[in-house]
């Protein structure tokens, strides 16, 4: 069993499985959109003008938004994914795919990749409706701005799988949703800019992989970033590469039966 | 082409399965016949070599599941006791995914496919999410599944768990059919007795980690007699000393259960009553009849195959498996 076809292999049940699963596709598009929508659009009405443009470094508030949740689709659909693994386990499919001959680090680098492929796609379909909304936006960055998003995509993917290869039961799940899934989001900077921030906050966002990742589309797409794009470009290699290392790992590690 | 000699699995203080020896002949349909916890799917999981033996050894295919497991993985095909099919992706790709994750030759693996689904009649269903399956249908996708790499040895875990008779019959008939066609060797392992008759050419009784019996399902019934007797009384111990005094082939089952193999239950009985004189109005209960394979298990083990031991660890294998939600 080649390394390339099995991870080939697990990159085409990802996403085929997502494909066929179509009102979880709706759902999970539907979501950003709706944070766009009512989120976004009741808190432009509210800070408008020129004070506005001078908190949101020049931008109007739904183009400081609409990057941040271009990013935030991404990282819900691919940490969710990652999470999934605990589906796998629950079903017994696990146990299927661990005790093939192929190796697992190969079925765990198709998976993320699978997973990282939807959540790009689906977050692009997204940034295309928001750009109705929001006028600061270019899409001619779009293409580096998935790169960033990519890699984005690798961090939290492997991050889920680690968690769920930790976790015993699946009534887990919701606590995860309220300890890492909606910190990391509030932290981020998608919703409002992380140098208003008070000091501790600031602290603990910059901790987070997910920060440097809105920043940096942030500066792709509406031209302001808070740090250099280095910066937040290096931050995000050197977490993807981190993560993706426990995850492997995590699947190494994990038991047949 | 599966021989088993003294394999033993031990998980810490428990033994799973303790120093077995048996033959399964080319193209046999060989049974493990047991109650739940008797150690079948430990025995199975060992020659599939998905656990290592704790002592003894076994060849599958001519390989030795110890020194050459990858050899005997290459061999084999195995439906585990619990569905292990992906449920969101159709019966198509969760066979193409097997397929190719397990080392199905790329060229030949789109028509194997095609003629796993044919054998299994699930053609009509292969693009259907298996979700959407019955029982039945996730078992013949569970079996295709298994024969994508033309297996020479099949192993069955308990392959009609939980099936309706009509599914359970249909289940049946592919593995006959398979062993005709493909002159498979065939591993079942089941605690239907009704299975294990209809199905095994030969089967091994299996009871707390230890064969108690093993011959063909006719040879095991015969060796009971034509009919067994069952007398049920709270005076066993004395009564038996009177039967035996008399000739008659008595065994002590449990200490309140007797049986005797006679050749006909009929003409056997009026003997039964002079032989026992006064002492019949002790006998609570007369029963007979043609020795089952259930009887030839109570023969050997003085307990019921399905008895309320098996039952509460059904019921305990069920709620840890609805608390794992």
């Amino acid at each position: 069993m080649g390394f390339t076809s099995a991870v080939a292999v697990m990159w085409y049940r990802q996403v085929k499985k997502f494909y066929m699963a179509k009102p979880r596709l709706l759902g999970s598009l539907a979501q950003p959109i709706l944070w766009m929508v009512f989120f976004g659009l009741g808190w432009s009405s509210t800070i408008r003008g020129p004070m506005a443009r001078m908190l949101f470094h020049g931008l109007d508030y739904m183009s400081f938004l609409a990057p941040g949740v271009y990013m935030m689709s991404i990282f819900i659909v691919s940490f969710m994914s990652g999470v999934s693994v605990i589906f796998d386990r629950q079903f017994g499919y696990l146990k299927e795919l661990l005790a093939s001959p192929a190796p697992r680090e190969a079925i765990m680098l198709g998976r993320v990749l699978g997973d990282s492929t939807v959540s790009i796609a689906q977050a692009t379909v997204l940034l295309m409706a928001a750009k109705a909304l929001a006028p600061g936006i270019s899409l001619a960055t779009l293409p580096v701005a998935s790169l960033v998003g990519f890699l984005a995509a690798l961090c939290f993917t492997s991050l889920g799988s680690i968690i769920a290869f930790k976790m015993e039961t699946f009534e887990s799940f919701n606590i995860v949703n309220t300890f890492i899934t909606m910190p990391m989001l509030f932290l981020s900077g998608a919703f409002y800019p992380i140098d208003t921030m008070p000091a501790w906050m600031r602290h603990l966002a910059y901790v987070s992989p997910l920060t440097y990742a809105v920043d940096a589309t942030r500066g792709l797409l509406a031209g302001y970033s808070h740090l250099p794009l280095a910066v937040d470009a290096a931050a995000l290699l050197a977490a993807a590469a981190a993560l993706l290392l426990l995850s492997a790992a995590a699947y190494k590690r994990a038991t047949v039966g | 082409m599966i021989k088993a000699e003294g394999l033993t699995k031990r998980f810490s203080s428990l033994t799973a399965v303790d120093h077995i020896s048996f033959r399964v002949e080319v193209g046999e349909i060989f049974g493990l016949l047991g109650p739940n916890g008797a150690g079948k799917t430990t025995t199975v999981h060992m020659l599939a070599t998905l656990l290592k033996p704790s002592e003894g050894e076994a060849w599958v295919a001519g390989f030795s599941v110890t020194e050459s497991p990858g050899e005997v993985r290459k061999h084999i095909g195995i439906v585990f006791q619990e569905p292990t099919v992906d449920r969101f992706l159709s019966g198509w790709d969760n066979l193409y995914i097997h397929g190719m994750i397990y080392g199905v030759p790329r060229g030949e693996l789109k028509e194997r496919i095609r003629k796993a689904l044919e054998f299994v009649e699930l053609e009509r269903w292969a693009g259907v999410l298996v979700k959407k399956y019955s029982g039945g249908m996730l078992r013949r996708l569970e079996l295709a599944r298994a024969l994508l790499y033309e297996p020479e040895v099949l192993f069955l875990d308990e392959p009609t768990l939980g099936l309706d008779p009509q599914s359970r019959a249909k289940m049946w008939e592919y593995i006959k059919e398979l062993r005709r066609s493909q002159g498979t060797t065939i591993l079942v392992t089941t605690h239907y007795m009704e299975e294990a008759d209809r199905l095994c050419d030969r089967v091994a009784i299996i009871d707390r980690g230890r064969i108690v019996a093993e011959g063909s399902p006719e040879e095991l019934k015969r060796k009971l007699g034509s009919e067994v007797i069952y007398l049920r009384s709270r005076k066993a111990s004395e009564l038996i000393d009177e039967l035996r005094e008399a000739g008659l082939s008595a065994r002590m089952l449990s200490p309140e259960l007797i049986a005797l193999a006679v050749s006909s239950a009929t003409e056997a009985m009026p003997k039964l009553f002079t032989v026992l004189g006064n002492l019949i109005k002790h006998v609570e209960e007369i029963s007979y009849h043609r020795p089952s394979l259930e009887d030839v298990f109570l023969h050997y083990t003085g307990r019921k195959l399905r008895d309320s031991e098996a039952d509460a660890a059904d019921f305990i294998r069920m709620v840890a498996r609805v608390r794992r939600w």
